[in-house]
């Protein structure tokens, strides 16, 4: 950030929220399109029962859950970004943090619709809430559905709170330079912050504590779910590895995530000097860590299924790498471990093509990881009696699909256009200070 | 006695930080310090103690963990359900509710905590609050008596204040 005063950051970051060109409308309605046919899918589904959905026994969990776990691992990557880097003040964490907590929140939300959309009967959800009651039924506290609703809950609380919070000095410089209903709006999201030393002295205090607590449920959030699979004891999932598995996957696929958003936004947005090759570099580079993660967790899977000698798992993983799923799992194989080690060459890290190439593979070999391991194991669990395949996606699942990634891309179309893409004051915060021993 | 309120506003941190150590010293009250960035220069100037934020947080954290296990062990014995011979009220698995439960509340008192030692939300921003501040520009308000106002206008201009103005009582 070097090279730059507090009012070129300020007039290249509000630049942003000037009164956007066509191409942002034709994507934004493309964008709600996509809404509107997930929104119309589901309300057949709600309409004519869950049978629209390719769910049935033996694999009664389908690309809904294959969805929400993708969903929440996106989520993962922005509050790594902001608040395990933010501890460990990495300099190139805060040109990326503010979109990255979005990309969270809007991934949170969205991943949060699909137990919703996976219930027959939505409109009974609060039954799955801790709430006093007539016969004194209560949510089962040992399910780990239950800690799931809890984990995700306090999630999307804190990575919102988190958000908003380290929002609101920036809401207050969009407010005191905007006019007329603008001026008011920002007014009141920015609760009169005035930038006192009081303010500034308890929202340190108070963002450091945020970091810090977020970056322990970070952690938690994916580990619990990972337990939904974990403590089920179907082969291919009961297994001690799976939640530092899932936890590394989600920063992987999150990361990813980041990359595939922020160089578009980059680009329109005009905002190249701010989000410098050099942080993609550094994105790309963990990128490679958790790849390499990736790629012994699938090994680590497969040595302890031969390892144990346990006939049913040895039979789950002989059939994942070989059986109906065997393309998709090498699909998944060859994005997840192998694509990301071109980022050991440092021109792949620092060129817009392979950066954006290598991402877009991960995301979707992240997805058909979620595909194999949530359809695969209860299709083929100890009795060959009762093995199946699942016999989706159907129309429903395909539209409600698309109905979440359009959801995902119109939230963060809205928040590009409207809130500021990059913390101003902590990008100001990152420069020496205006002194005038040091003025000309 | 009437006292007067004045706004000296800086182009650089180190003017301020100046004019803030001159008037702690001659006792003058320092009402408002305004930055467009946390500093820690203006925290030192000031004097001012760690926020007790830290406390409030501490405070949620455990309430939440006691709100946790207490929820999940009430309910258990709503029933006393007994599988496999295990107690009733199994304490491993509520380890992650009280945890999920103690981020929660730890980050909600924090929130209200930063909320109420802010003085947040306000619906109006004080009449001498210069839209700069958020910008380029630091900003102090002195309170002093109207014999005193002299004396602080000058020291706050020698010590480099761009403008000073009047900041009402």
């Amino acid at each position: 950030m070097q090279g730059f005063s507090y009012s070129e950051i300020d007039d290249k970051v509000l630049g942003t929220l000037a009164a956007p060109g066509k191409v942002y409308y034709v994507c934004l309605a493309f964008c709600f399109t996509g809404v509107l046919i997930g929104a119309s899918c589901w309300g057949y589904q709600i309409a004519t029962g869950l049978g629209a959905a390719g769910v049935m026994h033996p694999v009664n969990w389908g690309t809904y859950l294959v969805n929400f776990v993708f969903w929440v691992g996106i989520a993962h990557s922005g509050t790594l970004i902001s608040a395990i880097l933010y501890l460990f003040k990495a300099p190139w964490r805060t040109p990326l943090a503010r979109s990255a907590e979005a990309m969270t929140v809007f991934a949170v939300s969205t991943a949060g619709l699909f137990p919703l959309i996976h219930l027959g009967r939505v409109w009974i959800v609060y039954w799955i809430l801790p709430y006093p009651n007539q016969r004194n039924l209560w949510p089962n506290f040992q399910s780990p559905l239950v800690f799931d609703v809890i984990a995700i809950s306090t999630y999307l609380i804190v990575s919102f709170l988190f958000w908003y919070t380290g929002l609101v000095p920036d809401l207050a410089i969009v407010r005191d330079r905007a006019r007329g209903i603008r001026r008011r709006i920002y007014g009141w999201l920015s609760l009169g912050w005035t930038g006192s030393d009081r303010q500034w002295n308890h929202h340190g205090s108070a963002y450091l504590l945020f970091a810090a607590l977020a970056t322990p449920l970070v952690i938690s959030v994916h580990s619990v779910v990972s337990w939904d699979f974990a403590l089920g004891i179907a082969p291919g999932w009961h297994s001690t590895i799976f939640a530092p598995y899932f936890v590394a996957g989600a920063i992987h696929s999150g990361l990813a995530m980041v990359i595939t958003l922020l160089i578009p936004l980059r680009r329109i947005l005009g905002l190249e000097e701010i989000l410098t090759m050099k942080i993609f570099d550094n994105v790309a580079k963990t990128i490679v860590f958790t790849g390499l993660i990736m790629g012994y967790s699938y090994l680590t899977e497969f040595f302890i299924s031969w390892y144990s000698g346990n006939i049913a798992e040895r039979a789950i993983f002989e059939w994942r790498a070989t059986g109906h799923y065997a393309l998709l799992f090498w699909m998944m194989v060859m994005c997840n471990s192998l694509a990301p080690l071109v980022f050991f060459l440092k021109w792949a890290r620092t060129h817009i093509a392979p950066l954006l190439t290598i991402s877009v593979l991960i995301n979707l070999g992240m997805w058909y990881e979620r595909y194999i391991i949530i359809l695969s194991s209860p299709g083929h669990e100890f009795d060959p009696y009762s093995w199946g395949l699942f016999i989706g996606p159907t129309w429903v699942e395909y539209g409600i699909m698309l109905g979440s990634f359009s959801l995902f891309f119109f939230l963060f179309l809205l928040f590009a256009k409207f809130l500021p893409s990059v913390s101003m004051s902590e990008l100001k915060e990152e420069l020496p200070p205006p002194m005038r021993g040091q003025s000309v | 006695m009437k006292m007067k309120g004045l706004l000296g506003v800086f182009e650089y941190l180190d003017d301020l930080v100046k004019a803030l150590e001159v008037m702690r010293e001659k006792n003058y009250e320092i009402k408002a310090v305004y930055s467009p960035v946390r500093s820690r220069q203006i925290i030192q100037a000031l004097g001012l103690k760690p926020s007790p934020v830290r406390y409030f947080t501490l405070i949620g954290a455990i309430s939440g963990i006691a709100l946790g296990f207490g929820l999940a062990v009430y309910t258990a014995l709503q029933w006393k359900f007994i599988v496999s011979g295990k107690p009733p009220v199994p304490r491993v698995p509520y380890v992650i509710v009280a945890f999920e439960f103690c981020i929660l509340f730890g980050v909600l008192w924090n929130l209200a905590s930063l909320w109420l030692n802010s003085r947040l939300p306000k619906l109006r921003l004080p009449e001498h609050y210069d839209p700069r501040f958020s910008g380029n520009r630091f900003g102090v308000v002195v309170t002093c008596t109207p014999s005193a106002q002299e004396q602080v206008v000058a020291i706050l201009n020698e010590s480099g204040a761009e403008e000073v103005h009047e900041a009402g009582e």
